[in-house]
Order: C-alpha cells, then sequence, then structure tokens
C-alpha cells in the first residue's frame, strides 16, 4: 500500500515498515522478517530507532502508576554483584542474571564445581535432538548490529557471519560464552570481516548448548587472553535463543 | 516518591548504571519506574504481570544500559520502549485473551489523560507529536494512538474498527508517513 503521490516508493516504504516495526502494529510472520531486516540493515535500524523516538511521546499521556514495594527488593536481588564493581564485572554480572530463572541453574553449576574440582566440569547436557541456537550481536557502542551467530547442538557446527566489520584495527576480536552461572568461556579468535565456521571441541560443545550469550572482545594483537577472563573491551554482545 | 530529575540527570544515571553503578540504577528506577508501570498497564491486562514485566524490563535496562547512548536517544523513550516492547512480547506470547473494547472508548481514556509530561522533561517531543497529530485525520490519529498504547496488531485494529485489513493498513501507513515528514520539518 504505497502512497499513490509518491514517485519512488523505495525508501518511502523502508520507512513506512520501520514505523510499523516501532509501532508493533505487523503480524508475528511479518514482524520476524522486519526484525530480520533490522538486524541486517543499519539504515532499516536508524530508522526503526527514529520511530521509537517520536512514538515514546506517546506516553506522556500515561499516568503513572506506582509499582508494589515489592518489585524492586526483586529487581535488587538479581542484579547482587558477586565480587567488586568494576565495569567488565558488572557486564558479564548482567548477563548472568538475564533470567531470574537461572538463578537456580547457578547454584547447580557451583555445586558441580564443588563436587568435581576437575580442569573441565561435565558440561550440563544441552537440549538433545538438534537444537540450533541462534545469537545476533549488537555492538556496545551504539547498539547495531555486528555478528550473528548459528550454532548446532548435535554436530557442534558454529558459524559466525559479521554483518558489519569490527574495528579489527584495535585488536583481534575473540569470541566468547557467557555460562549461566556468571563467567565466561573463551572460544577463540574469530574473523572479523568474513563469514567463516568451525566445529566446538567437546567441551565447549557443552557449554555452548547451555550458555546464555555470547560475546566479543578485541584482544591485544600477537596475545590470547586466559580462557575465562577476556583482557581487551567487550565490543558487541547478544544474547544466544533457540530457533 | 517518583524523584523529578532532568533529562540530563536522569541520562547521566543510565550511563553511571551502565558501568555496573547500582546506585544510580536505583536512581533511575526511583525516578521512571510509576512511567513505566503505567506503560505495561495499558497494555497488558492484570497488575501481576504488569509487574512481573515492569521486572523484567529493569532486568532488561541494567544488562543493556552500557548501550545507552545520551547523544542519539532520550532516556526516557529508551525506557519506555524497552518496557513497551517487553510488555507486547508478553502480551502476544499468552494466547488469546484481553478485551476488545472499541477505540473509542480508547480515545476517552486518551483524552482525559494529561497531555502535559509528568516527570522528566519530554516536553519537546511531545509538543511536536501533538502538533504533527493534529494534521491527521481522526481515525488515523486514533488508531495509531491505540496501536501504541495497548499495543495491537492491524489484524485486531481491523476487528475492532470493523473495517478490513487492508483499509486499517492503509490508514496507518498513509498516518505515519504524514506524521514524520511533519515531525521532521
Amino acid at each position: 500500500m504505497t502512497d499513490p503521490t509518491t514517485d519512488d516508493p523505495g525508501p518511502d516504504d523502508a520507512r513506512a515498515l520501520a514505523g510499523e516495526l516501532a509501532l508493533r502494529v505487523l503480524s508475528p510472520d511479518e514482524e520476524r522478517a522486519a526484525r530480520a531486516r533490522e538486524r541486517s540493515d543499519p539504515a532499516f535500524a536508524a530508522e526503526v530507532e527514529a520511530w521509537n523516538t517520536h512514538l515514546a511521546a506517546f506516553a506522556a499521556e500515561v499516568r503513572g502508576v506506582e509499582p508494589s514495594p515489592l518489585v524492586w527488593p526483586r529487581i535488587q536481588a538479581a542484579i547482587e554483584p558477586a565480587a567488586n564493581d568494576n565495569g567488565r564485572l558488572g557486564f558479564w554480572r548482567g548477563w548472568a542474571i538475564g533470567s531470574t530463572g537461572l538463578l537456580a541453574a547457578s547454584l547447580v553449576a557451583v555445586a558441580v564445581l564443588i563436587a568435581r574440582p576437575a580442569p573441565v566440569p561435565e558440561p550440563a547436557p544441552a537440549p538433545a535432538g538438534g537444537i540450533t541456537r541462534v545469537a545476533t550481536l549488537t555492538l556496545s557502542e551504539g547498539g547495531a548490529p555486528a555478528v550473528t551467530i548459528a550454532y548446532d547442538t548435535v554436530t557442534g557446527n558454529l558459524f559466525i557471519a559479521p554483518t558489519t566489520a569490527i574495528a579489527a584495527s584495535a585488536g583481534v576480536p575473540h569470541l566468547w560464552l557467557v555460562r549461566p552461572e556468571g563467567g565466561v568461556q573463551l572460544i577463540g579468535a574469530i574473523d572479523g570481516a568474513e563469514a567463516s565456521r568451525r566445529t566446538l571441541s567437546e567441551a565447549l560443545s557443552g557449554q555452548a548448548g547451555t550458555a546464555t550469550a555470547v560475546a566479543i572482545s578485541l584482544e591485544a594483537p600477537g596475545t590470547t587472553p586466559p580462557p575465562t577472563e577476556p583482557q581487551g573491551p567487550v565490543v558487541a554482545s547478544g544474547e544466544l535463543q533457540q530457533l | 516518591m517518583a524523584a523529578m530529575l532532568t533529562r540530563d540527570e536522569l541520562a547521566g544515571a543510565l550511563v553511571q548504571a551502565g558501568q555496573g553503578d547500582r546506585s544510580a540504577f536505583r536512581i533511575v528506577y526511583e525516578a521512571t519506574s510509576a512511567k513505566l508501570l503505567g506503560v505495561c498497564l495499558r497494555i497488558l491486562p492484570d497488575r501481576q504481570t504488569a509487574e512481573d514485566v515492569l521486572q523484567d524490563t529493569y532486568l532488561t535496562v541494567w544488562r543493556k544500559a552500557e548501550s545507552f547512548d545520551p547523544s542519539r536517544a532520550s532516556p526516557i523513550t529508551w525506557l519506555v520502549t524497552i518496557a513497551r516492547n517487553r510488555s507486547i512480547d508478553r502480551l502476544r506470547s499468552a494466547a488469546p485473551m484481553r478485551r476488545a473494547v472499541p477505540v473509542e472508548d480508547a480515545h476517552d481514556l486518551a483524552d482525559d489523560a494529561a497531555l502535559a509530561s509528568e516527570t522528566i522533561e519530554q516536553a519537546d517531543e511531545v509538543g511536536r507529536l501533538n502538533t504533527c497529530l493534529e494534521q491527521l485525520e481522526d481515525k488515523a490519529r486514533g488508531v495509531i494512538r491505540t496501536a501504541f498504547l495497548e499495543g495491537v496488531t492491524y489484524d485486531a485494529l481491523a476487528q475492532r474498527e470493523n473495517v478490513p485489513l487492508g483499509t486499517m493498513k492503509s490508514w496507518i501507513r498513509r498516518g505515519l508517513m504524514r506524521l514524520r515528514s511533519c515531525l521532521e520539518t
């Protein structure tokens, strides 16, 4: 349904679609397609953001309603620090509390670590039956989509597709799994410009099946960070979801 | 309780929260949670669900505050967008439910409410939006507002207004495009 007064409906169509996406009027199928475009097309993503800004003004007419005093303590409990509070720890912790349900999982994980102080704890079983897990990593600065990954829990195949080149001059991009119990696990250096594919080792593939998120840090060229501790800045991250 | 903060103060607190500062995050919560719960309650059918989504919203905010860029977005806009999207996700994940009030009733609700910004400065955006909304046809204005405030799809809007889906799409699309060209002049 293009505006008949417009000679070139192309950009207008994109703009209207971005508006429909921001307004959330699309059907589930249309919305999925538009979200995919938002992730892969920065100009379109910027349109969606512009619409969000314009439309949010509608909220001015919404009357505020004080939440129950129980809400804040629940939030506070979920963001309690594990240790000290520098920015990087804050970041990882932030991911670790992504879902309150994960708290229980983290207790189990701690128990496993205590019971079996082996160097590589038995990975929690990934869902059986060939689950594909996907994530879109967005840049920490600006939130533009940077990398899409897809992971097959049965074969251990990991597909990594950068959508915008990660500032490679500042360092070598390294991919990390964010574990449900907190903390991170290094997968390795990745190609920040071209799509690539690798098969994860057995130890890693279990963790990739349960990780809550993935992140990319930029590490100094020629160095390899400790497997659980990035040394460089985290430049992109995204939640892992089941396809 | 809602602490009155200026836009810059709120943006500053949100940036600090992004660096892991929990007391700054608390300030963000105190200043904005009533507004965001109001947004959730317009979309979701009951208070318990809305407070659940509110909690979820602030955990998302805590997680994503690092990516908030005060030079690109107003803090309240950024927060409202997250609360609204979370609420709509919850609404749509929970099978069929929900009242089906005619859009007209929703207009009454909206018209009763003060259009003035209550807390955090948003006056510029609000003034601009309202000026531009006035230039739309009544129908388009009403359905776009309902879509925003209640988080309903084209399908639901067409049913409520008892018009074909294509008509509803046309109203909203044309309305959006007119709105946008007005907002950007």
